[in-house]
Parts: C-alpha cells; structure tokens; sequence
C-alpha cells in the first residue's frame, strides 16, 4: 500500500508453479524492491532461481544457477522490518467486470491523462466508456462488446449486474499498466463506491491486482 | 504552553504511538487548527529583516499574511482547515497567564537596554519575545477566513479543548497545533507541525492518543495526572519531580491522590492548597460548545473581497491575492480522492520475520 492509502499492489504465484515450493509456517517477509531488482539484474536469462528463507531470518538468499549448473551465484539480502498496517480484503461480488486487451487499457490510460487528472469509468449494457476532461477540453472514449470472438484475448466482454460510473486519479492507473507486458488482457472489477481492482494474470500460476480508490465527490457540493 | 516535556516523553516511551508523514498525505481530511497557537507563530515567524510586515498605517500584517498563504497551502493539498479561536481564559490559568506577563515586562526591560546598546541581534530576540496576539489580530483574522470561506469556531474557553471535542465527535480528522494539550483532552489524533512554513520541510508528526496510552500503559485518567505532574497551565507541578520520575510515580501509584499519600513531602515539597483535582476536572470536563451544535462549512472564496480587504492600505499585491483566491476556488471543485482504509478493514499482520527477531534478541540482552 503507499503511503497515503490510497492503491495497493497484490501479486500471487500458486506453488504448482514452482518447480519445488516448501513453506512450514506462515511468514511474511519484508523486501526493498529496488535492492531486490539489483540482484534480479545480476542473473541470466535462462538461470534457475531458487529462493530460500530460515525461520525468523533476518535475510532472504537468492540463488542463481546456469543452464549446465557451472555457474552458481548466491546473494543473500537484508530484510527490512515492515511498520506498515496490513488491511483485510473482503470477498466482494462486483457489478461490473470488464475484460479487454492490456495494451488497449494501457493506451486509453495514458492518451486520457492528457486531458485531466482523473478519469471516469463508466459501464453500462451497450459498454464501457473511458472521460476526462480538463483546461484543454474533453475526451471520450466508448468501447462495445466485440461480438464476434475469434481470438479471446482481443475481445472486449462485459458482465454487468447494474450499470457503475466511479472516477479514478490517472496518476496511479498509469503506474498500473506498467504491468501490461505480463498478459495480453486485464479485467478491472467494479462496484459503486468501493475500489476498483485492475487484475493481470501471469500465466497460469497467478495474478497481479492492484487495488486503487475511487475519488468521491465532497458531501457539502 | 501545553504540557512540559510530554512530547520527548512519548518519543522515548512509546515511539510507536508518533508518525512521521508528508502533508500530502492528509489531502480531504478536516483538520481543526488551533488559531490563536498558529497567529502566534505567524506573528514571531512572518518577518522580513527582523521585522514584522506592517500596512501604511504601521499596523502589523504578519498574523494575516501567515494565515492567508499557509492556509492556501493547506487547501492546496487537498485539507479542510476549521479555525478555532480561543475564548476567555479559564480562571485556573490566571497565575501562568500572569507569569507570562511577567516574563514580557521582563523581556521589555532587557529590549530597551538592548535598543540603548545598539545590540540588534537581543533587539531582534527581545521583540520577539514581546509578540502578543490581540483581539484585533484574531478579529483580521476571523474576517479574513470568512472572505476565504474557510469555517471558524469560536471556543467558550480553550481552543484545544473545543478542538479536541470536534475530534471526538468525528466532526475533524485530528487537532493541528503544537501544544500537546490537546490529548490531555481526549483528542484521538494531534497533528504538529501542519502551519509550518513549506521552506521549513518539516514532516508532520502524527500523536494516536490509544497508542499513546497503549505504550505509556495509562487509562485515560492517570494520563491526566500525569500530564499534571509533567507541569500544566493551570497548577504548578511538584518540585524535584522530573517526567522520568513522573511516569514511574503513576505507574506504580496510579493517582496523584496515592502518590501523595507515599511521596516524601519533606524531599518534593508540594504547593500548598494544590489544586490539582481542579485541574484534573478542567482536562476531563472543559468548558466547550457541544460539536453537534458547530456546523463546518467550506464555502466559495470572495476574490473581490478578498483583494478589498488585502490590498489598499494594508499593501497585499493584488496579482498574487487573486491567484491565491483562484487556488482555493480550484481546490474546492476538485473532488477528493478516497482511501482505501475506508474500505478494507486493517488485520493484524502475520508475524514478521524481522520483527521476531528483534524481539528475541531483546530477551537475550536482558
């Protein structure tokens, strides 16, 4: 979550795919991403990584091991001690799920900040329509249904219970579809006056949501 | 001047109960501002080459200036200030008030020695020792919010404590302002540092007062006799009786009444006819304006009165009051960016690692 809780990452990678996945208890760990990345860019394409934590460690070892295992590197990285709160997702039924390609969402995103910080998503039975508008003037965008599906990922699909309208701060949806290279389509999820989830699916083994709040107007207007 | 020494007190007992954030991080909250706490600062810190900024008629500006630009700030990062101004001071604050003036005529003599000597850095140093916040510049400053559409609160008694009942009452987020009074109070969250001028950077501290009793293992009460012994506005404290030994007192004894009925009164003499159950009663009961009463509304800036009221005589540029004037109308039509605590509700983490770690080394260093 950052710091001002306003959106918060979730990444998951189911055990089945892992080549060996061992955990005896719960732990949750903390980890400086940008160390983390530092020793991702020391392995090679084709390495194998094994990742490996004791009990009530204070490091995490990762360790990287070429194809013809003549090359075997171990880095071993400082954990940090997390003060942050932890917050329960609820299980939520969510009126509206989208799905469509990544990179058409990555693209509404970024053309729409153009025009203001905040876009308006709204869904409705004919589509989902993406607003913004701003000093220099407005902009929409409407997507249908495809009605013809021959290739899955390329589709638009829409299941709605009841039409939803909620705006977001483009800011954070932008960091959002840096993610758009995992998989060529995202679902985002939304119901009337809850977050919105932006989910991307890696493979088969799991999922990345980002969860972010909507902006709300002020009571006294 | 608050309570002495609580906030060092709370930094070296329970750490946890402080954080440190970015005024960013604040934007659509509502934030009771302590009024005659932040003129003062204005009226000391707003100055150029020692002086405070006047009008053509020599009347100071400073206290209107600060209140002007910091509250844009504010406004700007997205926070909905509520001014409260203190009322008549209660009866028990008499003897500190009169210290006070004490201290000023005192401050006054060394000024005009220092003006004779042609000191200027003690000249500099005395004046501001000297700053006094009037009833005009509390009334420039109400007339002003008004133009700004910023609400005011006006507090029977003290202002901490009719901000600390708006923060009860969920009327505000939290109490801005640099008196920790304000939890002796019952304010659940205390905000220091949130007037300060952008150059300063300084981070805002945030006091929870449940982490504050949690880490210090008072109820709200002893925390109460606590603060009197760390020495309040309205009775003196004991003698001899520093805040480490405080906590320890309260801790062991639970009650000024105990503590006295132990303490060695030959070793720590205490003040005769004490009042510290008045002022007991003041922290628990205060005299305020029940919050349901208070209605806080943020209405549309007045440009035009604004400018009216700033420039002309009192030498404000025009240019820079209306661009400020057009930062509050901007933020108030922008909506409000939600949180996500407001929604998903805070677990208790999975231990951590780290966490454990620290601890058992804990038990191996006793």
């Amino acid at each position: 979550m950052d710091n001002s809780h306003v959106s918060l990452v979730s990444l998951n990678l189911r055990n089945d795919g892992f080549d060996k996945y061992r955990c005896d208890r719960n732990l949750s760990m903390g980890i400086n991403l940008t160390n983390m990345t530092k020793i991702m860019k020391c392995a090679g394409n084709d390495d194998v990584l094994t990742i490996k934590a004791q009990d009530n460690a204070d490091s995490v070892m990762f360790m990287f091991e070429s194809q013809n295992q003549e090359k075997v590197s171990d880095y071993e990285m400082k954990l940090m001690n997390l003060d942050q709160e932890h917050l329960g997702i609820p299980e939520t039924d969510y009126s509206c799920i989208i799905k469509m390609p990544s990179a058409e969402f990555a693209r509404i995103c970024r053309d729409l900040s153009q025009f203001g910080e905040s876009v308006v998503i709204s869904c409705s039975k004919e589509g989902v329509k993406f607003s913004a508008a701003g000093d220099i003037g407005a902009a929409n965008i409407k997507l249908a249904q495809t009605s013809n599906v021959d290739k899955e990922e390329e589709a638009v699909a829409i299941e709605m219970q009841e039409p939803v309208t909620l705006t977001f701060a483009c800011r954070y949806l932008n960091s959002f579809t840096k993610a758009t290279p995992l998989s060529p389509q995202v679902q985002l999820s939304m119901s009337s006056d809850v977050p919105l989830v932006v989910e991307y699916k890696i493979g088969d083994i799991g999922h990345i949501r980002y969860y972010l709040a909507p902006k709300i107007e002020d009571e006294e207007n | 001047m608050g309570i002495l020494g609580l906030s060092k007190l709370i930094a070296d007992i329970a750490p946890t109960a402080v954080k440190e954030s970015d005024i960013k991080n604040y934007f659509g909250r509502k934030v009771a501002i302590d009024a005659s706490m932040s003129l003062y600062q204005f009226l000391i810190a707003v100055r150029s080459e020692g002086q405070q900024l006047v009008s053509e008629d020599g009347e100071t500006t400073s206290h209107l200036m600060g209140t002007f630009y910091r509250t844009i700030r504010l406004v700007e990062n997205g926070i909905k200030p509520v001014f409260v101004f203190d009322g008549k001071p209660p009866q028990m604050k008499s003897s500190e008030l009169e210290k006070r003036a004490e201290r000023r005529e005192q401050a006054q003599k060394e000024l005009d020695k220092a003006t004779e000597a042609g000191d200027q850095e003690l000249v500099e140093k005395f004046n501001r020792r000297l700053v006094k916040v009037t009833k005009q510049h509390s009334d420039e400053c109400k007339q002003l919010l008004k133009l700004m559409g910023i609400p005011c609160v006006e507090a029977p008694c003290e202002a901490e404590a009719q901000c600390a009942a708006l923060v009860k009452r969920g009327k505000v987020y939290a109490v801005a302002t640099e008196d920790m009074d304000a939890l002796t109070f019952g304010s659940n969250v205390l905000l220091r540092h949130m007037t300060f001028s952008e150059a300063r950077k300084m981070p805002i501290q945030e006091f929870h007062f449940d982490r504050v009793l949690e880490g210090l293992e008072l109820n709200r009460g002893e925390f109460i006799d606590l603060c009197i012994l760390l020495g309040c506005d309205y009775c003196p404290s004991i003698r001899g009786i520093g805040p480490k030994r405080a906590i320890e007192l309260i801790r062991q004894h639970r009650s000024i009444e105990a503590i006295l009925d132990k303490l060695d009164t030959k070793k720590y003499p205490v003040a005769e006819n004490w009042a510290y159950a008045e002022a007991r009663r003041l922290f628990e009961t205060p005299e305020v304006t029940d919050p349901d009463q208070i209605e806080l509304k943020w209405s549309e800036p007045d440009e035009d009165g604004l400018v009216a009221f700033l420039c002309g005589s009192r030498n404000f540029a025009e240019d820079r009051v209306r661009n400020g004037a057009k930062k509050l109308a901007k933020a108030k039509s922008t909506s409000t960016q939600g949180r996500l605590d407001s929604f998903f509700k805070v677990t208790p983490a999975t231990p951590s690692a780290k966490r454990k770690v620290t601890r058992l080394f804990a038990q191996f260093t006793k």
